[in-house]
C-alpha cells in the first residue's frame, strides 16, 4: 500500500510567481516524458519482474516518481499563486488559465492531456528496462530545456535537483538490465521471455 | 554472486565516474557500467543538494551545479537523511552484497529515525502512523507540502 508523507523529497520554494513558465514546466506533471508517466510506468512494470532486485528497483524508483510528481505540482501551484488580471493574460498562460484557472493538471505544455499511450507495460523484462532506460534520458532532456528557457533561480534549484534524479535512474535501470541478463541464457539472451516462459 | 563476478572485470576503476563493463558480452545488448562497490560519497546534505549521493554520478547540464547551502532545520534535517536512504535503497538494490553501503543505510536509518520523532513532537505528524500525542488531531495543522511559506525551510 501506499502512505502519504507530509513533506517534499526535497525543498520547493518559489519567491516569484510566473505564470508563463508555469505553463512550460507543467509538463513534467503530465507530459510525455513526466513524473506521472514515470511512475505508473514502474509501478505498472514490475508485476511482470521476475526476479528480487527487479521487483525492489521498479517499485523503489517508481515511488520516488510519486514524490517528484509531488514537487513538479508544487512548483506549478506556487509559480501561479496570487495572479493579477494582467498575468493571467499573459502570453502562454491564458489558454492552460480558460480551462483549469490555476489548479494542477497533468497536461503536456503543448495542452495535450496526460495520456497513457505515453508509456509502456510490454511485460518482458528486457524491453521494459530498455524503454525505462530510455524514459529517464527523455526525462533528463526536458529538464535540460527547462533550464534554457528558465531564468528562475529558485525554479531551476529544483528541476537541477530532479535532473540528476533522471541521471541516477538511468545508472540503476542499467545495472538492473545486466542483473537480469546474467540470469539468462548467456548465449541468446532473447531465447524466451522470462516473465513468461517458465 | 561469483558467476556473476565472472562476467565482469576484475579491474578497479580509478575514476568516481567510471564502472566495470563485463570483459566479453552478448552482441545487440546496451550496456551501462556497473558502479563499483564503495563508490565515493557526499554525505547527506550535500547529497541532497546535489540530487544525488555520489560524486561519480553527478553530471550536471551546462555546468549548472546546485551550490547552495539549505539552512539548518528539522525539515532540511530530515530531508537530506531521508535523500541519502532512497539513494542508498536505490544503489543496495543492484548492490545486495555490498556490506559497507548496507552499514551506511542502517546508519542513516538510525538518524532518520531519531529525527523524524523530534521532527513529530514539535512540527506534527508525518503520516496517519505517526503517533499523536498532542491531545489534538494536528494532520490538519499548516504547512502543507506545497504551498510556499516565505520563513521556514
Amino acid at each position: 500500500m501506499f502512505v502519504y508523507e507530509k513533506k517534499l523529497q526535497y525543498p520547493v520554494k518559489i519567491k516569484n510567481p510566473n505564470p508563463r513558465l508555469a505553463a512550460i514546466v507543467i509538463t513534467q506533471y503530465g507530459g510525455p516524458d513526466g513524473e506521472l508517466g514515470a511512475s505508473l510506468r514502474y509501478l505498472s512494470q514490475r508485476y511482470a519482474m521476475p526476479f528480487d532486485e527487479l521487483k525492489g528497483l521498479l517499485t523503489d524508483i517508481g515511488t520516488e516518481e510519486l514524490g517528484h510528481l509531488e514537487m513538479m505540482g508544487a512548483i506549478v501551484h506556487q509559480l501561479t499563486r496570487k495572479l493579477s488580471d494582467e498575468q493571467i493574460r499573459e502570453a502562454g498562460f491564458a489558454p492552460y488559465f480558460v480551462d483549469h484557472t490555476t489548479g494542477v493538471f497533468p497536461t503536456a505544455a503543448s495542452g495535450f492531456p496526460w495520456s497513457a499511450a505515453s508509456m509502456a507495460v510490454k511485460g518482458d523484462p528486457i524491453t521494459d528496462l530498455t524503454e525505462d532506460l530510455a524514459a529517464e534520458q527523455k526525462a533528463r532532456t526536458t529538464y535540460d530545456n527547462i533550464l534554457r528557457l528558465s531564468d528562475d533561480p529558485d525554479v531551476n534549484d529544483a528541476i537541477k535537483f530532479l535532473r540528476e534524479r533522471e541521471i541516477v535512474h538511468f545508472q540503476r535501470f542499467g545495472e538492473a538490465l545486466q542483473l537480469l541478463r546474467e540470469k539468462l541464457d548467456q548465449k541468446n539472451v532473447y531465447y524466451m521471455n522470462p516473465a513468461f516462459d517458465r | 554472486m561469483e558467476e556473476r563476478n565472472m562476467n565482469r572485470q576484475h579491474m578497479r576503476c580509478t575514476q568516481a565516474g567510471e564502472g566495470q563493463l563485463p570483459c566479453c558480452a552478448p552482441l545487440a545488448n546496451p550496456y551501462v557500467p556497473f558502479q563499483q562497490t564503495e563508490p565515493p560519497r557526499y554525505e547527506a546534505r550535500r547529497g541532497l543538494v546535489r540530487g544525488t549521493l555520489f560524486p561519480g554520478l553527478e553530471l550536471p547540464f551546462l555546468g549548472m551545479v546546485n551550490e547552495q547551502e539549505l539552512t539548518d532545520t528539522p525539515l532540511h534535517e530530515l530531508q537530506a537523511l531521508g535523500f541519502a536512504i532512497q539513494e542508498l535503497a536505490l544503489y543496495l538494490d543492484t548492490h545486495r552484497d555490498d556490506t559497507e553501503a548496507l552499514e551506511l543505510y542502517r546508519a542513516y536509518q538510525d538518524l532518520y529515525n531519531r529525527g523524524r520523532e523530534t521532527y513529530i513532537k514539535e512540527y506534527g505528524p508525518l503520516n496517519h502512523m505517526s503517533e499523536e500525542t498532542s491531545g489534538q488531531y494536528r494532520w490538519l495543522n499548516q504547512p502543507w507540502p506545497w504551498e510556499f511559506r516565505e520563513n521556514e525551510g
